[in-house]
Order: structure tokens, then C-alpha cells, then sequence
């Protein structure tokens, strides 16, 4: 169902499209010239320590999520099903990997010809392990290195040891990126790059904190887009000159009195991973029915205020261990009800998204567990990030209005 | 004063003729198909030629947006919800058995919806997931009832999937198993699937063309919830329902 509801657009919306456009000539130049050195990393990878050390950093995740969002996955998945990945695995590897075969990207509309030819691999395991088998297959296609930093997977108590293992992960894998980029590891250009890092998450942090404003001058929908700069640029000066114009621009929406959702009258809070599919659809109906979804687990992610430039190692391994995917359900239950708390949420939509199990928190009875502590009412959709097979929009749509009902009805009356 | 609700499901349409505040003077089903708004102006037509008269409409259902009349659209679990507690007045949870949905609605002591849950992206134990069997099968939902009527031992029926389900029922039979403890298996799995939605603690009212077909169902779903009731003509609740939404509203 195509929603006809309008949403107000954010003016930043321009100055992204600008910002990411240069992040990727940057990308072009170097695939095309070769004069800089390409990394793949990660999303939640040692983004700044791959800046410091001269290269440009390329993201598939941000690609599988730019492929969900053309609505052109589910021609992709197919094609790497029939090479051997199963449908049910993460469809950012399948629809990634099934455009490659394909000789498919978004990026050809931006002069590419290809995705950018990598010179190494990194990844963090703290996302999910199957960033290992996707970036292990691009480093057998190309011929090239693959790093990993092992961090354990359900973190309870963040101990010294995890800590320590986890910083020295972060030294040991550098003589081997030295290699590659053929220059030394320059200690005060990481710490350089830590503090822009540090920077910018402080400043994308304030950005989602203005949603705790009653009206929200942003939503969930409008921050899983304006996320690509602290996912992709996280370590330079880009990100955060981006997110200084953008928090200006929110605290002028306060100011004035200019809400996203023009008649905000329900606050929701949103568990997993967007639909990328049908990101704009969600936007509407939400704002159709005079809700705003404030916050979410999926943007809160990207806040590494515990980078400290002082002890990047040790703050690398503080700040990436510590995000809340990698935790255990006590450890993201505590994480949420404060989150509830702070940003007066009514409700909670919890996107089970079917092949991303690590981003569903309501496989294991946490939803139950929240309620019963928090008394906010909350809904699960089945979905997924980029497989549109595995959403019923209708039924969706369904739930979400009875929803929205059931919320009214328990605020207002 | 007259007023038109309609359910407009995914498999048939449903339609009632209110008269004053909640007394149901006709009912009308037919199937959906594939034009809602047929179906909708179906049952409007219905009631015009045996009534005479022109009737408000309100509607709930998949193509509750698609009536091109000055229909008010409801969510059909709210709706559904309303007239449950109109006729129970107290407490209870509804489990609805349609075409391609199975609902599980907790009703508060005020009537309201207090949590909701739909089955996951399946028909799995829903209306489809019988229609396939019965089609496949050739036997009618009288049929269904007296064989499970019949049955002395029920013969399980594992999977999930409608299509696999047709494959294992069907091997089943070339191997000898009898009809009637095949479909008591039949209906158990739908049972099964309806109680693992949720855990069901009060009164438990049954609603959907299922149990109206079906009675066999409710009768094995009494055998393991003794607090469990299915109204007479369960499936037009949601069409009662979008009219008492408007008696509240108005």
C-alpha cells in the first residue's frame, strides 16, 4: 500500500545528499586512480584507525542497506542463493554479494562502474559473525588481505580481560595494515582521528537526544537516513561538520515550534533493524496517524562517546564492546528501559526481522520481561531489512493502526 | 436508524444489518475475490433490495479503504474487540480464526484492547491453511466435522508449511492411515498453533468462519480450555463491531 501522507522534510536532507556525494568521489578517485588505498570495514569496525593510517574506508553494510532501499534486494538475493548462501542468512551479505555477481550498484549512478576494488578487509566481529564469511569472500574474489577483531558475542559484565583482548586486537592487526598502506602507523593521526570520531558521536548523540523534546523535531525515519555520515565518516572532520548543521537545524525546529509529525499525539519507540524496502511508506503511515517514533535501538547504536584520544586503544575496545548489540538481554534490557524513560515513550514496535537475529530482541522474551516492569504496551512485526518476501505490508499495517488505537485509547481517554 | 457494517477479509466479506443501537436484523457473506469494493457494494446491494431503504456504512477488514462510499474504516481487531465485550461484558481473550489471519486479542475489564498479536507471516493454522487441505482433499467442512467426529486416535500432522502439509497428509493415506484420525490431526494443528501465540489465562471466546464451519474445532478446543465459548455467527463480530464503534464515537 503506497501511503499518500505528507512528512516534513528536514532542509538537511540537501546537505547529506552533498556530504555523502563527496564521500564517495573520494571513494571513486581512489578506486580509479589507485593513489589512495581502500579498506572495507565494517559498520561498527575500527573505522578510525583505517583514516588514520591514509585509506579510504568503504562500508558493505552501507551498501546492502543502499540496495534494500533501491527496492531492488529481492533481484539480488536470488542470484546469491543459487551460489550457495542460504535466504535465511543476513540479506545484506545476499543482496551485497548476489548485486556483485550481477555487476549491480547503486554507485554506477554516481560514475562507478563497480563497488571500489579493495586492498584489505577489516572487520569486528561485535556485529555479528557473518561479516566474516561476507568480507572472506571478497578477499578470495580479490586476492587480499581479511582482518578480524574477535570481540565475544553477549556480553554480560564488560570485564578488564575483554577490554584487553580486545585493545590488543586493535595493535596487533596494524603491522599488517602498515603493509598494505605502505606507510607507518602514526600514533598522533589516530589520536587525531579518535577525538574526530569522539566528536562526532557526542554531536549525533545530541542529534537524537532533541527527539526527547515533546514534539519531536526528528524521527526514527529521519535518523536511519542522516545515520550514514556517523557510519561512514566516523574518524574525520566530515561527520562531524555534518552533524553541527543538522543539530542547528533541530534546535531551531524546537525553537520554533515545528514538530516532524505535525500533530504529534503518541511518542514510539523502535526495536530492530528499519525495513529499508519500505522506509518511506513506514514514514507516512506513522505520521498519518499522528505518531512520531522517537527513538530506536538501530540509531542509538552509533554513539561512542567512550572514545577517548588520551587511550585510544583502550577507548577503541571501551566504545566497541560496549555497544548494544554485542550485550546480553539483562545488559539491553537495562539499556532500554532508560531509553523508555527518557524519551516519554507509549509504545514499543519490536521488527523481527528474519534474517537478522542478532538486531530482534524479542526472540528471547525480553519484550515480555520490559512490559511487565515498564507497563508499556508493545507490538511485534515480522519483516526484514532487505528481503521484502518476508514482510505482509497489509497485515502489518493492520497491526500498527490497531496499535496506535490501543495507545490512543490508553493516553487520552 | 439502519446502519451497514462490513468485514472485508482476505477470503469473504462480511455484512450486517443494524437496527438502533445493536440488534442485527440481517446478515450477508459472500466471497471476496479479488475486488473489494465489489464485494462491499455486494452486500450494500443485499441489504438495499430486501430493506429498501439506504443505510451509513462502516467498514474494518484488508479492504476496509477500498468502499468508495463515505465509509468510516476501522481497525478490524478493535472492532472485533467491541462486539465481544458487548456480548460477554466482562474480561476475556479472543482467539479468531479467519482467512489468512489468526488473532489473539486480550479484552480488558473495560473493554478495551489491552495486547493483540497476529500469526507470523504464515497462514499456518489458518482458514487458507484448510481451504488448501479440503480443495486437495475434495471433502466439504461437513465432511471435515464428521470424520474428526469419527476419529479413536488422532494421527499428528507436522508441518508448517500448507503445501508440505498436503504432501505429508497425502503420504499418510498411501501408507494406510485412516481419514478421520488424519483430520482430528488436521484441526490439532491448528489448535496448537493458536495456543502458542500466547498464554490464554481467562475466558476464551472463539470467533472466525473457522469455528462457525467448524464446530468440531470448538468442541476439541473445549477439551483443553473448559472456559471457552464460540457466539453463533462468530465471523459477523467484526461487522458488529465496526457499528458499535460508531455508537461510542458518536
Amino acid at each position: 500500500m503506497q501511503e499518500k501522507s505528507e512528512i516534513l522534510k528536514l532542509e538537511s536532507v540537501a546537505n547529506l545528499r552533498i556530504t555523502m556525494d563527496d564521500y564517495f568521489s573520494r571513494l571513486r578517485i581512489a578506486d580509479q586512480t589507485r593513489a589512495k588505498k581502500i579498506a572495507y570495514c565494517s559498520s561498527v569496525g575500527p573505522a578510525e584507525l583505517l583514516y588514520s593510517m591514509g585509506f579510504e574506508v568503504y562500508f558493505p553494510e552501507n551498501h546492502g542497506a543502499m540496495l534494500g532501499a533501491s527496492k531492488k534486494a529481492d533481484t539480488y538475493i536470488p542470484t546469491a542463493v543459487a551460489h550457495g548462501f542460504s535466504p535465511d542468512i543476513c540479506s545484506y551479505l545476499t543482496s551485497d554479494i548476489g548485486a556483485f555477481l550481477q555487476n549491480e550498484t547503486p554507485l554506477q549512478r554516481s560514475g562507478f562502474t563497480a563497488v571500489p576494488k579493495p586492498d584489505i578487509l577489516v572487520y569486528n566481529t561485535n556485529q555479528c559473525r557473518e561479516v566474516g564469511d561476507w568480507f572472506a569472500y571478497y578477499a578470495r574474489h580479490f586476492g587480499v588481505p581479511v582482518l578480524e577483531i574477535n570481540t565475544p558475542l553477549y556480553i554480560n559484565k564488560l570485564s578488564p580481560s575483554i577490554i584487553t583482548s580486545v585493545a590488543a586486537q586493535f595493535q596487533e592487526i596494524i603491522p599488517e595494515l602498515e603493509k598494505v598502506a605502505s606507510q607507518k602507523f602514526d600514533m598522533d593521526k589516530f589520536r587525531e582521528a579518535i577525538a574526530l570520531s569522539h566528536d562526532g558521536c557526542v554531536l549525533w548523540r545530541q542529534v537524537l537526544e532533541t527527539a526527547k523534546h515533546i514534539p519531536s523535531p526528528i524521527t526514527f525515519f529521519d535518523t536511519a537516513i542522516h545515520i550514514g555520515p556517523i557510519v561512514v565518516m566516523r574518524g574525520t572532520h566530515y561527520a562531524v561538520d555534518y552533524y553541527k548543521v543538522l543539530l542547528a537545524e533541530l534546535n531551531q525546529r524546537i525553537k520554533n515550534g515545528v514538530s516532524a509529525v505535525p500533530n504529534e499525539r503518541l511518542r514510539l519507540y523502535w526495536d530492530g533493524m528499519p525495513l529499508w524496502f519500505t522506509l518511506g511508506n513506514h514514514a507516512k503511515l506513522f505520521s498519518r496517524l499522528n505518531t512520531c517514533v522517537v527513538a530506536s535501538t538501530y540509531s542509538n547504536s552509533w554513539m561512542f562517546d567512550d572514545l577517548d584520544a588520551s587511550d585510544p586503544f583502550v577507548s577503541s575496545a571501551l566504545a566497541y564492546s560496549k555497544l548494544f548489540i554485542v550485550r546480553a538481554d539483562k545488559e539491553k534490557e537495562q539499556v532500554l528501559e532508560k531509553l523508555l524513560e527518557e524519551f516519554s515513550i507509549d509504545g514499543i514496535i519490536y521488527h523481527e526481522s528474519k534474517t537478522c537475529p542478532r538486531n530482534s530482541n524479542n526472540r528471547y522474551g525480553l519484550q515480555n520481561r520490559l512490559q511487565k516492569r515498564t507497563k508499556i504496551p508493545f507490538l511485534e512485526i515480522q519483516g526484514d531489512l532487505n528481503d521484502a518476501r518476508c514482510y505482509s505490508e497489509e497485515q502489518s499495517i493492520i497491526g500498527i493502526e490497531t496499535f496506535v488505537q490501543q495507545l490512543i485509547h490508553k493516553k487520552y481517554k | 436508524m439502519y446502519r451497514i457494517g462490513i468485514d472485508l477479509g482476505s477470503s469473504f466479506t462480511k455484512g450486517v444489518l443494524v437496527r438502533n443501537r445493536s440488534e442485527v436484523v440481517d446478515y450477508f457473506v459472500t466471497r471476496t475475490g479479488f475486488d473489494f469494493a465489489k464485494a462491499a457494494r455486494k452486500v450494500i446491494d443485499h441489504f438495499s433490495a430486501h430493506h429498501a431503504i439506504e443505510f451509513p456504512v462502516y467498514t474494518c477488514g484488508y479492504g476496509r479503504e477500498k468502499l468508495d462510499a463515505e465509509a468510516v474504516s476501522n481497525s478490524e481487531i478493535i472492532a472485533l474487540a467491541k462486539a465481544v465485550f458487548e456480548l460477554y461484558q466482562k474480561p476475556c481473550t479472543v482467539i479468531d480464526i479467519g482467512g489468512q489471519d489468526t488473532k489473539f486479542i486480550k479484552i480488558d475489564e473495560l473493554g478495551q484492547v489491552e495486547k493483540f498479536k497476529m500469526n507470523r507471516k504464515c497462514a499456518a493454522g489458518t482458514g487458507s491453511f484448510l481451504e488448501e487441505i479440503a480443495f486437495r482433499l475434495d471433502i466439504s467442512p461437513l465432511e471435515f466435522n464428521e470424520f474428526a467426529q469419527q476419529a479413536t486416535e488422532e494421527i499428528r500432522i507436522n508441518s508448517f508449511c500448507t503445501v508440505f502439509a498436503v504432501s505429508e497428509i497425502v503420504g499418510k493415506i498411501s501408507n494406510g492411515s485412516n481419514m478421520p484420525g488424519i483430520v482430528l490431526g488436521i484441526y490439532n494443528s491448528i489448535i496448537e498453533r493458536c495456543f502458542e501465540m500466547a498464554v490464554v489465562e481467562d475466558f476464551l471466546v472463539l470467533t472466525g468462519g473457522i469455528p462457525d464451519n467448524h464446530p468440531m474445532i470448538v468442541s476439541l478446543f473445549q477439551k483443553r480450555n473448559p472456559n471457552c465459548v464460540s457466539p453463533e455467527k462468530s465471523q459477523f463480530l467484526a461487522a458488529i463491531g465496526c457499528v458499535l464503534l460508531q455508537n461510542s464515537s458518536t
